[in-house]
């Protein structure tokens, strides 16, 4: 792999750098390698005829295979390394679906050559074997008859009429029992319907992908006559549902970007890469075209300082837990004396715990005694949540203390996103009507990006400091640094409630000063909770 | 109630005019797309002697659509499971419009005629098929002398 993309970059360079780029690696590379790369690069003058090329197996492969697709989706494809925090290289590309598809159609002018049918013919054999080229040839070199009539593209017994629309004066459809049809519909095997049943057969088969036959046997409707039946391009929609398919398929190489009404596709081309991560406890993370970042591994969003095993875990448990946990957090408060869940079921505010008989208000939990106001109303201010109180004993209210904090991150994340684009707006103004350059107010967005990437780091150290051992140093010291990304985060967000928009320019300093010390926070928060990890001090369980 | 298309009169016709031996399927009177179907199990197989009532419904899009059909007599069926649903690949996915009521419900019978426990909807009962094919086929026709005899 890594051989191939060398090649495909410097096939152009002249031929000393490329050799010296080399033996530069003779660690890894040994001398057949070598030869057979030195050879494969001559290609034109002798690549089948050396044995030796071959020997190295892959290598020639990919050479033929892979490079044209990488040079076309990577320019900048490099070696599988490591960059400067020592977290894996991943060469990824960020594609919609009408993009693989193009890519697909690219491929279909080097592999015409082998079966001399038209394109429309080999995308239709394509979209039969989930657009893989390998099996499809595989069977075609076996038995290409079998092929073309499991494909639809031939029939055992051939009526040979003419394929296409038809005009008639009276005709009879069998779908709906309508006489009096003039423009049908038929192909080779004579099957004939009234063009309207066949607009709302394929119209009915679009989504799904599959090939769309003759809507009485085998033989398969092309591209173009799909086309000539729902007008220009209609068959682009199969084409995009099939591609669907065929991402649904290749999980391991493609992944959906997880966030809401996002249509980006990530590729990843040097998957070997992948398996390094989860054993340095880093997870995979990608960035969509709309800055949208997420895990490849699990295809949640970014969950630093917990790895895939904590995410994943701490998600199940949430599923399992949350239908109970939402009515308990919905309905009932727990007692502030000793802790115990009361569902409050009518009456006024005064209550009086059935456990530990102590009496406090509702609203403002604080104790009766003394308490200002009427029995349905509290003159209190609602006191804050306690933070960093850890000491939980049963584990559902350990789990509890977490996910609420979880939760109120989550939806302040929300929160801010709308933030985000009232903040979006107010600069629009600020362009157009003090004329500030757009890259004057890139800082807004910068901070922005900061808040969120901040929040979402917060959000998800909660489950690290659940699955953590509580009593060991590494762990208040990862609270700690919780607590400054707290404070960071909340500072943040306060400068970002633009007041008054005219004044903002004045205080870039002070917002770029705040956004980098999130960076900062989130990065520290990451990395001691990476440690955690690595050193077995928080393992996720069941 | 929207007029119904000539497909489903036509097919309608026929089925009175036409019937298929030993199915019957009449629309009901307030609902000319639900149908109340017989169907008689076929000679030599565990259902023989046994007349099955079945449902029909033609779906507001049929036929793009496939009817939907289900047993309402008790059967002991690898593909007919307890609520008395049918796995049948012409009901699903081998649908083609150009298939009619006739030629599904021709399809059910030759699924009692002709189980296939490889390819069950009824787990239990495919197991069992698959296990102790005599005693599953002996229990088949003890419901059907039980749940599908002709009063």
């Amino acid at each position: 792999m890594k051989v191939s993309g060398k090649l495909a970059e410097g096939s152009d360079e002249d031929d000393e750098s490329l050799i010296l780029d080399f033996e530069s690696d003779s660690d890894v590379i040994d001398d057949v390698d070598n030869e057979s790369v030195l050879l494969g690069r001559d290609n034109d003058v002798n690549d089948s005829s050396d044995s030796s090329c071959y020997e190295s197996g892959d290598l020639s492969g990919n050479y033929l295979g892979f490079d044209q697709r990488e040079k076309v989706l990577n320019p900048g494809f490099g070696d599988n390394t490591y960059d400067d925090d020592g977290v894996p290289k991943l060469n990824y590309n960020c594609l919609t679906t009408d993009q693989i598809y193009e890519l697909m159609v690219s491929r279909l002018e080097r592999i015409q050559p082998i079966f001399q049918l038209s394109y429309g013919d080999i995308i239709v054999m394509l979209q039969k074997y989930a657009w893989s080229e390998e099996r499809l040839l595989e069977d075609w070199t076996e038995d290409r008859e079998k092929v073309l009539v499991a494909c639809g593209l031939e029939i055992t017994k051939t009526v040979s009429k003419s394929r296409g629309i038809q005009n008639h004066s009276d005709f009879l459809c069998h779908i709906c029992c309508e006489s009096n049809k003039q423009k049908t519909f038929r192909l080779e095997c004579g099957h004939e319907y009234c063009v309207e049943c066949y607009e709302h057969y394929i119209k009915d088969k679009l989504p799904e992908g599959k090939i769309i036959t003759c809507m009485s046997c085998s033989l398969a409707l092309k591209n173009s006559d799909i086309d000539e039946i729902l007008g220009d391009n209609s068959s682009q929609t199969l084409m995009i549902s099939s591609i669907k398919g065929f991402i649904q398929k290749h999980s391991k190489h493609y992944k959906w970007c997880p966030f809401v009404d996002c249509n980006c596709v990530i590729q990843v081309s040097n998957l070997s890469s992948l398996s390094e991560f989860p054993r340095l406890h880093l997870s995979p993370y990608v960035v969509c075209e709309n800055q949208h970042r997420f895990c490849f591994k699990c295809g949640l969003e970014s969950h630093s300082p917990g790895d895939c095993q904590v995410a994943e875990q701490w998600v199940k448990l949430a599923q399992l837990e949350s239908e109970n946990l939402n009515w308990v957090l919905k309905n009932t408060k727990e007692c502030p004396k000793c802790g115990v869940n009361i569902e409050k079921n009518g009456g006024c505010n005064h209550m009086t715990c059935q456990s530990c008989e102590y009496q406090f208000c509702w609203i403002c939990e604080q104790c009766w005694n003394g308490h200002g106001g009427g029995f349905y109303e509290c003159t209190r201010f609602k006191k804050d949540e306690k933070l960093g109180t850890a000491e939980t004993k049963n584990s559902l209210r350990k789990y509890t203390f977490y996910y609420k904090l979880f939760s109120e991150h989550e939806n302040s994340a929300k929160l801010d996103w709308n933030l985000g684009l009232t903040v979006e707006q107010k600069v629009k103004v600020l362009q157009e009507n003090i004329g500030i350059s757009w890259i004057e107010t890139q800082f807004l967005s910068e901070s922005i990006r900061a808040l969120i990437e901040g929040r979402t780091t917060l959000k998800w150290s909660f489950p690290v400091a659940f699955y953590a051992d509580p009593s060991h140093n590494l762990t208040k010291i990862f609270v700690d640094n919780q607590a400054l990304l707290v404070s960071a985060v909340e500072d943040l967000s306060q400068l970002l409630q633009v007041k008054e928009p005219q004044n903002i320019i004045d205080r870039k300093r002070e917002f770029y000063n705040k956004a980098r010390f999130v960076e900062t926070r989130s990065k520290a928060l990451a990395g001691c909770g990476r440690d955690l990890l690595c050193k077995g001090i928080c393992v996720p369980f069941q | 109630m929207a007029s119904l298309p000539k497909r489903i009169i036509k097919e309608t016709e026929r089925l009175v005019s036409d019937p298929v031996p030993g199915i019957t399927a009449i629309p009901h009177e307030d609902n000319l797309r639900y149908f109340e179907v017989t169907i008689e199990g076929p000679e030599q197989s565990p259902y023989e002697n046994g007349v099955f009532g079945l449902e029909l419904f033609l779906p507001d899009d049929y036929p793009m659509e496939a009817p939907k059909v289900r047993f309402l007599t008790k059967i002991y069926h690898p593909n007919i499971d307890r609520l008395g649903r049918i796995c049948l690949d012409v009901l699903k996915t081998n649908w083609s419009p150009a298939l009619q009521i006739r030629t599904v419900l021709l399809s059910v019978q030759a699924l009692l005629a002709s189980p296939n426990p490889n390819d069950p909807l009824a787990n239990d009962v495919a197991e069992d098929w698959l296990q102790h094919e005599d005693a599953a086929i002996a229990k088949a026709r003890e419901w059907t002398k039980l749940y599908a005899t002709r009063q």
